[in-house]
């Protein structure tokens, strides 16, 4: 086990290596810059904040460069906005968006369970008819389509909540809950779908039975026996859960206006802020191995079955 | 009649009875058809599809003709003119209002604006026939058809569901079936370069590419705008892994089986075992898959649009459309909600169908209903 765990480890370095490498080409060689603008820049201009910025050098230097640089962590200044390090926008936004993220996915672990619980002692009864086909719904319309719609009669028409912004702004705390529920809608209905099958195979299996015969409580039967092995595919789900709710949230940020790294990464993608997209691209890349890997870790926990050697 | 005197050709089950003979298809289309929400599925899927692209031959009003007269309508069934003259004559009565009793004299202006436009629609009326036309779905800020841009945003987006869904199975289905068949380095080359795609967080570096081209909207190759060419790409670019792996999978399960041996004992090559052979046996799963993959991609591609990466102006998809009638939703709703609609319908039909056929298509569940 701790041999898996340290081969997962060490087997992050290298993916971080290929993203890291394959972006800044990818960036780098791709037509405009952040200087090109518009408004022409007189030529002697140029060459000099080119210079500043280290870009008159060939590519492959600059390369050698900033991965030096981000081996110690710094990930090099804006290059649209000034007197802003990349650590320190990445610094601010970073909390705000892992602070969404986890929200969402609590809640949607929350009552995605809870209704898949409730769904399955009901089976095929209105309270699972009604369950599932907001799950139906849950999974086939877009992010893009739920956060409107949501601000549209909960913060436009009936008034109740705040359109934008997020918890430092005057309306406070209520800004959270538009953002949570449109990022976390797709995954609460997938996790109810799943859990809600689970449940009804575990339910139907032989240990059950037996639980049932020796005369154990039904309460301890569902919340000792049945919950137990029915969860694991919820832990399966748990992964692409949070991947789906990582990049959900760069869409959600943008229609909510939360200030994340989501919002920031489109923004210097179009101004084409080569050290910030890196920086984002870097940041995200750690979430989403590490989150993987936890991931892993905790099936091998749950699962007697699953040993990793 | 004892047992063993089968009768020829005929299919006899374990009990001697006489079964109809049935293909995988003929079953499968039997059992999709027992599926209510799976055949409305294929219908609305269909219907979409016809009217999508048969858009030219069918009687829409043109999407890039703009009537400014008719700017943001809303969908009714009366003709545009006099749809116009009540809208303006509320925001005129509105105007008037507000000049009078909080004297936003700044508003004159506007009042005046109106004034003419109403004259204005009331001369041409009985002249011009476009003020004739219905609008059932609205117009959008430049007095578009709604209807019209709703369909022509789906052609873009299937398109790109096809492509990416055509573009996966052709590379997915060659290359997972060469790595298992064949399997030893070339086998482990195509598996490596599988993984690493795979770690790497995909989204991402499509909005890096598509945010590298979103200035290219003015080049075009061949009539086809470069940044419509580079999103066919960046999509093109991972959506055959997971089919090569399923390929890759199932030749592996086959290939050893008596019935490739038969072939192989023949003189069959491999070109001939693989394409002959092992796929024919693995189409079931690769339909279903693609179903399911299909709405994935028309996801990408208006999230993409959606955060203005994807397609842009003077081309439309449903990301375009749903983003833009997310900017004038507080007074213009349908302009959100048609273009929402539309794709929810969609994604929800080709859902469903893909759910039919993953049902209908498992062996597993052959010859029982």
């Amino acid at each position: 086990m701790s041999k898996f765990i340290v081969r997962r480890l060490l087997s992050i370095i290298p993916t971080l290596f290929v993203i890291v490498t394959l972006s800044f080409f990818l960036i780098r060689l791709a037509p405009g810059g952040p200087f090109s603008r518009e408004k022409k820049i007189p030529q002697e201009v140029l060459q000099n904040i080119l210079k500043k910025y280290n870009m008159d050098q060939p590519l492959i230097n600059q390369y050698f460069k900033y991965m030096g640089d981000i081996l110690r962590f710094d990930l090099g200044p804006s290059y649209t906005k000034k007197d802003h390090t990349v650590n320190e926008l990445i610094g601010t936004a970073f909390p705000v968006s892992l602070h969404l993220g986890a929200m969402a996915l609590g809640v949607a672990l929350f009552l995605g369970i809870s209704v898949g619980i409730i769904s399955a002692l009901n089976q095929n009864k209105w309270p699972d008819y009604a369950a599932m086909s907001v799950a139906v719904l849950g999974i086939s319309i877009p992010l893009f389509v739920i956060g409107p719609l949501l601000m549209l009669v909960f913060a436009l028409k009936l008034k109740w909540l705040p359109t934008s912004g997020w918890i430092g702004s005057r309306a406070g705390w209520a800004t959270v809950i538009l953002p949570t529920m449109t990022l976390m809608f797709p995954y609460f209905a997938y996790i109810a779908r799943l859990s809600r099958g689970s449940i009804i195979e575990v339910a139907r299996s032989d240990y059950i039975r037996t639980a049932r015969a020796k005369g154990l409580k039904e309460s301890v039967v569902i919340w000792k026996h049945i919950l137990k092995g029915a969860l694991l595919p919820v832990v399966t789900y748990l992964g692409p859960a949070f991947s789906g709710i990582v990049i959900g949230s760069v869409v959600v940020e943008q229609i909510f206006v939360v200030p994340g790294i989501g919002r920031i990464f489109v923004q210097s993608a179009l101004n084409r802020d080569y050290t910030v997209i890196m920086g984002d691209v870097i940041v995200y890349s750690i979430i989403l191995i590490s989150a993987n890997f936890l991931v892993d870790v905790l099936y091998s926990l749950l699962d007697p079955r699953i040993s990793y050697k | 009649m004892p047992v063993l005197n089968k009768k020829g050709d005929d299919a006899v089950n374990e009990f001697n009875q006489y079964v109809k003979p049935v293909s995988l298809w003929a079953d499968a289309w039997k059992r999709l058809r027992k599926n209510r929400m799976a055949v409305i599925g294929m219908w609305v899927v269909g219907v979409y599809l016809f009217i999508t692209f048969g858009a030219g031959l069918l009687p829409f009003y043109s999407y890039t003709e703009q009537e400014l007269l008719h700017a943001n309508l809303p969908p009714s069934f009366k003709p545009a003119g006099s749809v116009a003259i009540v809208k303006l004559e509320n925001r005129r009565v509105e105007l008037a209002n507000a000049i009078a009793t909080n004297s936003r004299d700044d508003l004159k202006r506007d009042l005046e604006r109106v004034n003419n436009e109403i004259d204005q629609i009331k001369f041409e009326i009985s002249r011009d026939p476009i003020h004739n036309r219905v609008h059932i779905l609205g117009t959008d800020s430049l007095g578009r058809d709604m209807l019209a841009r709703t369909i022509y945003g789906g052609q873009i987006s299937l398109l790109i569901g096809i492509v990416g869904t055509l573009t996966a199975g052709l590379i997915g289905i060659v290359l997972g079936a060469l790595g298992g068949y064949l399997g030893g380095w070339l086998d482990n080359i195509i598996s490596r370069f599988v993984d690493i795609m795979y770690s790497l967080p995909y989204m991402l570096v499509v909005i890096i590419i598509m945010a590298m081209f979103s200035d290219a909207s003015n080049t075009t190759v061949v009539g086809i705008p470069l940044n419509i060419l580079v999103l066919f790409f960046a999509i093109a670019l991972v959506s055959w892994l997971t089919m090569s792996r399923i390929v890759r999978g199932q030749v592996i399960s086959l290939k050893n089986s008596e019935f490739v041996e038969a072939a192989r004992s023949m003189g069959a090559g491999s070109g001939r075992i693989i394409f002959k052979h092992l796929l024919p046996n693995t189409v079931g799963i690769i339909i279903v898959y693609s179903t399911l993959q299909f709405p994935s991609f028309i996801m990408s591609e208006s999230f993409l649009s959606f955060l203005g990466l994807g397609v842009s102006a003077p081309y439309a998809s449903w990301g375009t459309l749903v983003s833009e009638g997310v900017q004038g939703m507080q007074l213009y709703p349908w302009l959100l909600i048609v273009p929402a609609t539309a794709m929810t319908l969609f994604l929800f039909a080709i859902n469903f169908l893909g759910d039919g056929l993953r049902d209908a298509l498992d062996p597993q569940s052959k010859n029982r209903n």
